[in-house]
């Protein structure tokens, strides 16, 4: 048993220096799922504002009109084109003229992400009590002024788990990058599996992806610990607050 | 201060507001009365035009602010009036002193250290320095409403307006409100105030008026209100709270 597991750790590793070709590929699908997480986010919240403000808005202006419809129709085209085929759509067509593959994948699983996140960040805001608008309007802060320090702070924390989900899927998504000709993960183990002639990079990948998903599902529960500071009982401010002898020390 | 013609406000079909028409005068504490669904909050509430009204004039120191729906104008209007809700509505990310802090320094009203004193201050005199930096989950609803108060009064308001702010609360806590509220009439602020206290009505209310169906139907000083009914809808209804 611990021979079959050295000699296959040997054969897909350390044989022929493979180790390199494994690391260059781990780079690749951390950094497009990186870029692609800022370029959904971005998108995402975009278009969530776009829909909320059209939304919540008596009489929208016709820029906001067209902004909303176009928000809506990507998000359909979006969920509705399987994710292999807008990689070929970026790849063969809207990037032809590109050989920056890198750049491809990003936009491509970017702009896919896009369009869940933005369904993410407005049910997000869409549970945020509408009192608190009413109490930013009240103290006349302005629309963005709410959004921004009132609403977005609450909207954000209420999803940050569906959006942990949403980056899981990303990341595990980009296995398919191979299609246009990146070199990420999955392609390398496709690689050396096509050297070594047996199942053995396969389970190499497999844990890789596990092990990074292990790690972001850590990452996104301190994310979650640290915006739940409002649940305790107080918060950072007071040193500062007793040093300037606003608040009395209990 | 603000004169209120012929005031209406529909919900697509449904007609809230009939055509009001009242003056309230600075310094003075007006006391909205009524059946729910008469129309008092939503009157309160197009005053600092939280609702839009559908017709009619609001002179704000005889600047017709009825049309402002957008932008500078609007939130400038709304500067001058606070408001206090039924629920609080305070941010709970925020802590107390940020509740209170947020807008006047957002809105460049003060320096942040002008508007943290400020803060400190208000909060002194509703006694409760020692709770800035926690945040309001952790506060009763009684100390919720006061902050709420002072997060209004820290933007320095010509007029309060107050929408049942007794009405969330459990009945312990209604005192400690309703005193703060006192408090404030009794320095000058101009004040209206949706409410069902009516024993707080007629200690604290200058003037009282009995909405019902969109029109107000009958107002008085508070003696005069309560003892000696006019209208048979006034009479019915104190006949059933009083």
């Amino acid at each position: 048993m611990i021979d079959t597991i050295t000699s296959a750790f040997y054969r897909v590793m350390i044989y022929d220096d493979r180790w390199r070709m494994w690391l260059s590929g781990l780079e690749l699908t951390l950094t497009v799922t990186f870029f692609a997480l800022l370029v959904g986010l971005l998108a995402g919240l975009t278009l969530a504002i776009v829909r909320v403000t059209y939304d919540s808005s008596a009489k929208p202006n016709p820029l906001l009109i067209i902004l909303n419809r176009f928000a809506k129709l990507y998000i359909s085209a979006i969920r509705g084109i399987p994710m292999v085929v807008q990689l070929l759509v970026w790849a063969l067509v809207i990037l032809a003229a590109s050989r920056n593959s890198f750049l491809i994948a990003t936009l491509a699983f970017g702009f896919n992400s896009g369009a869940y996140v933005s369904e993410v960040f407005r049910a997000g805001i869409a549970s945020i009590d509408k009192g608190q608008s009413e109490a930013g309007r009240s103290l006349g802060l302005s629309y963005a002024q709410t959004m921004l320090k009132i609403i977005l702070p609450q909207a954000i924390k209420n999803c940050l788990p569906a959006f942990g989900n949403e980056f899981i899927s990303l990341l595990k998504e980009t296995s398919i990058a191979g299609m246009a000709a990146i070199a990420d993960v999955t392609q390398v183990g496709n690689i050396i599996r096509g050297r070594t002639f047996d199942p053995a990079p396969l389970f190499f990948v497999a844990a890789i992806y596990l092990i990074l998903v292990l790690f972001l599902e850590f990452l996104i529960r301190q994310m979650e610990k640290a915006l739940n500071k409002s649940d305790r009982r107080t918060g950072k401010p007071i040193a500062k607050l007793k040093r300037k002898g606003l608040v009395r020390n209990d | 201060m603000i004169k209120v013609i012929g005031l209406s406000k529909k919900f697509d079909d449904l007609e809230v507001l009939k055509g009001i028409d009242e003056e309230i005068l600075q310094g003075e504490k007006v006391v909205i009365i009524g059946p729910s669904g008469s129309g008092k909050s939503t009157f309160l509430r197009c005053l600092n035009l939280m609702e839009f009204p559908t017709g009619g004039e609001i002179l704000f120191e005889g600047e017709n602010v009825a049309g402002y729906r957008k932008g500078k104008q609007l939130n400038a209007h709304r500067q001058r009036i606070g408001m206090v809700f039924q629920h609080f509505n305070l941010f709970p990310h925020l802590s107390v002193i940020e509740n209170i802090t947020l807008a006047p320094v957002m809105l460049k009203k003060s320096t942040k250290a002008e508007a943290l004193r400020n803060a400190a201050r208000l909060l002194d005199r509703i006694g409760l320095a020692e709770k800035a930096a926690n945040y309001p989950a952790t506060l009763s609803g009684g100390q919720k409403q006061r902050v709420a108060i002072v997060r209004a009064l820290a933007m320095e308001p010509k007029v309060m307006l107050f929408d049942e702010p007794t009405s969330a609360l459990d009945p312990e806590m209604v005192g400690e409100v309703l005193d703060l509220i006192g408090d404030l009439a009794d320095e000058g602020m101009t004040m209206v105030l949706v409410t069902h206290e009516m024993g707080f009505a007629r200690e604290v209310g200058s003037r009282i008026l009995f909405m019902d169906e969109g029109k107000i139907v009958e107002q008085a000083e508070p003696t005069t209100f309560f003892t000696n009914p006019q209208s048979p809808r006034l009479q019915d209804f104190l006949a059933k709270v009083v």
